[in-house]
């Protein structure tokens, strides 16, 4: 099957089959042996040379670590793309504060419809003994708050919405 | 002198019956192997966060102290030695952090004739406050810096000070800890509102906004002396460790011996904390730890305790400090005397952290999805998770602690190097590729580093950032990639991997290798 992967901004194109000796990578022809030793390691020979391949599914991306470096890739599908342009334009648009890292909120600093100021303090949110506040980008008004004190959140989530 | 001396019939040693561990994590472990070494049956505790972290695990006997947050469970003193009576322990081991420095558990455990594994709480309340350390450092003839060693009655006592030693200065909480309350002053204008923050801030992290002032030794070089002191008068110095490598005063690597330290300025050093712990009336495992600024060393302050670090000590003098820790607890005399202790060997610890260096040092909790660890030569892992637990967000992040041991600091820096790239964590973020550039900078290779050295690195641009791939590796990654995915939507007839979750996917994955 055919796949595109992008890492560090550059996409390729993959054509592999599970248990095929060969891999097409942008039209050039490789010789590999690819074998899964269980769910997520991977022993990878190509032309020759060995690799220990470990996959890193984190819930905000995904990555393969290999001798001693982890790389993130995205599977390039056409629908996300576009999806991702539509979301790119809209700079003057709602503000989404999102969770820098997973963690508990200790403190919400804002009523929903309350004007903030840029730079003003929102949230807080605790993991692992260390705190961290988030604040708005710009002035506005918050729009929607959807955490209170005591709830869990994941690296990412949207907390907030600033119009 | 003669280690194995006679010991009055009311001194004689008591083995204990069975010791609770009232710690978490990789300490509450390494404490475990020891009790399991020497057959001394051991209960662990948890909170709810806890059920199952590896102490738990690996426990025989194990018992629910209370909710998640520490206040309710590792930091309840009471109900600690409600359990240690009900599991009929007799001796209570606090690790490092939670309770372990504080004088009142202490106290408590001596009045329920409970063996508290560490100082009585007299040498704890000497030596503890910052200001009474400063004190007993002066009657045992330690140099340290210059300044106040009591509270600052007063903003003018603090200009006073100030003007005597010269600028610049350092505000530090007595209570202090954790580079929490400390602030350093370069001029006499930005004293006030420093003081003032130092105070406020001391407030809110301790309790108490006693603060002092010393003088503010410029790049200085941390080195600490381990001592180790039975109750029969006895006390050695086990070399020194260096923990210059810190991120905002908390270590992040360490080292022993350190890099600079000659015999002469070690002996010094180690006879300055001796004469320290003995003027205390100290027991058991403590540190002492110290300044060092060119070849001239200061006291900096007391931890009477056993510290993270410990295991470089314990890999370059070939001695248990657990263990030892328990002996004498139990009324033995120091099994060693000072000239029959060696440093042979080059020992380095990593701090394994849940952090992510790529996006501000924020803490990563979460499941560990993969796990592999590094072994081989020289390489002991004191570590405190495994593939599939979920790492709380309730408690500090450390993971494991990596150490390498070698017969110098070259090979000893090689062997961590190595380590590292054995060692994966999946799921979570860690700092493990953030060593792999400490440990190949050039000031690190060459032992030229002070407490500020990372700071400075991590400010600057010196530490090169993450590198983008090779181009073999990014090709490898690609096919790597490729083969992962392929396998997983071959599996399950679903639109690509992309619109889906990681939860999704993981179950996914596990559906279709099982």
């Amino acid at each position: 099957m055919k796949l595109h992967i992008q890492i560090a901004g550059k996409t390729r194109s993959v054509d592999y089959k599970p248990g095929a000796s060969t891999v097409t990578l942008d039209g050039e022809v490789l010789e590999v042996h690819a074998l899964v030793l269980r769910p997520g390691i991977l022993s990878l020979i190509v032309e020759g040379r060995a690799w220990r391949v470990v996959l890193d599914d984190g819930v905000d991306e995904s990555a393969v670590h290999l001798a001693g470096e982890r790389v993130a890739y995205n599977l390039d599908d056409p629908r996300s793309l576009k999806a991702r342009r539509t979301h790119a334009g809209d700079a003057d648009g709602p503000i989404h504060i999102k969770a820098s890292m997973p963690g508990r909120v200790v403190r919400v600093l804002a009523q929903q419809g309350d004007a903030v100021e840029a730079h003003q303090g929102i949230i807080v949110i605790e993991a692992m003994k260390m705190q961290n506040e988030l604040k708005s980008p710009r002035s506005g008004h918050l729009a929607e708050l959807r955490v209170s004190p005591g709830d869990t959140v994941a690296s990412g989530d949207v907390l907030a919405v600033i119009e | 002198m003669p280690y194995n001396n006679s010991l009055p019939a009311n001194a004689q040693p008591r083995p204990f019956k069975k010791i609770l561990i009232a710690n978490r994590g990789e300490i509450a472990l390494r404490i475990a192997r020891a009790c399991r070494e020497m057959s001394i049956p051991f209960v662990t505790v948890y909170s709810d966060a806890d059920r199952a972290a590896p102490h738990v695990l690996e426990a025989e006997e194990s018992y629910r102290l209370g909710p998640a947050p520490a206040t309710e469970s590792y930091l309840r003193g009471d109900l600690l030695l409600e359990i240690t009576q009900r599991a009929g322990a007799d001796a209570i081991h606090p690790g490092y952090g939670f309770l372990s420095e504080n004088a009142g558990f202490a106290e408590a455990c001596e009045q329920a004739g409970i063996k508290f594994i560490g100082p009585p709480a007299a040498a704890m309340r000497a030596l503890g406050p910052k200001t009474l350390a400063r004190q007993a450092a002066d009657a045992a003839g330690m140099p340290r810096t210059p300044g106040s060693t009591s509270g600052l009655a007063s903003f003018e006592e603090a200009i006073e000070i100030a003007g005597e030693i010269g600028y610049p200065v350092m505000l530090k909480a007595a209570a202090g800890g954790g580079g929490k309350g400390m602030r350093a002053v370069t001029q006499r204008e930005d004293l006030k509102s420093a003081f003032e923050a130092a105070q406020s801030e001391a407030e809110r992290a301790f309790g108490s906004n006693e603060v002092y002032l010393e003088k503010l030794i410029e790049r200085p070089r941390h080195i600490e002396i381990q001592v180790l002191a039975d109750e029969h008068g006895r006390c050695v110095y086990l070399g020194e460790r260096e923990c210059s490598v810190q991120r905002r005063h908390q270590k992040v690597i360490e080292e022993a011996p350190s890099a600079v330290i000659n015999a002469e300025v070690r002996s010094q050093m180690g006879e300055a904390a001796v004469r320290l712990a003995k003027s205390a009336g100290y027991t058991n495992a403590g540190t002492v730890e110290f300044l060092l600024d060119g070849d001239r060393f200061y006291f900096l302050e007391m931890n009477t305790r056993l510290q993270v670090e410990h295991p470089v000590t314990e890999l370059v003098t070939g001695l248990d400090l657990v263990q030892l820790q328990i002996r004498i607890a139990q009324g033995e005399p120091l099994p060693i005397a000072q000239d029959e202790i060696r440093l042979r060997g080059h020992a380095i610890e990593c701090r394994i952290y849940a952090e992510d260096p790529d996006n501000g040092f924020f803490p990563s909790p979460g499941k560990i999805t993969r796990l592999l660890q590094p072994g081989g030569p020289g390489i002991r892992e004191d570590s405190g998770i495994y593939e599939g637990w979920t790492v709380p967000m309730d408690y500090d992040p450390m993971l494991s602690k990596l150490i390498a041991y070698a017969p110098t600091r070259q090979e000893a820096i090689a062997r961590m190097l190595r380590a590292l790239d054995e060692y994966i964590i999946c799921g979570i973020r860690t700092n493990l590729a953030f060593f792999r550039r400490i440990l190949k900078h050039p000031d690190f290779q060459a032992g030229n580093i002070d407490t500020g050295y990372l700071d400075r690195l991590l400010a600057g641009t010196q530490l090169a950032p993450p590198q983008e791939p090779c181009e073999e590796r990014k090709v490898l990654a690609t096919i790597a990639a490729a083969v992962f995915e392929s396998h997983r939507t071959t599996a399950a007839p679903q639109p690509a991997a992309q619109s889906t979750g990681g939860w999704k996917r993981a179950a996914r994955e596990e559906g279709l290798y099982r």
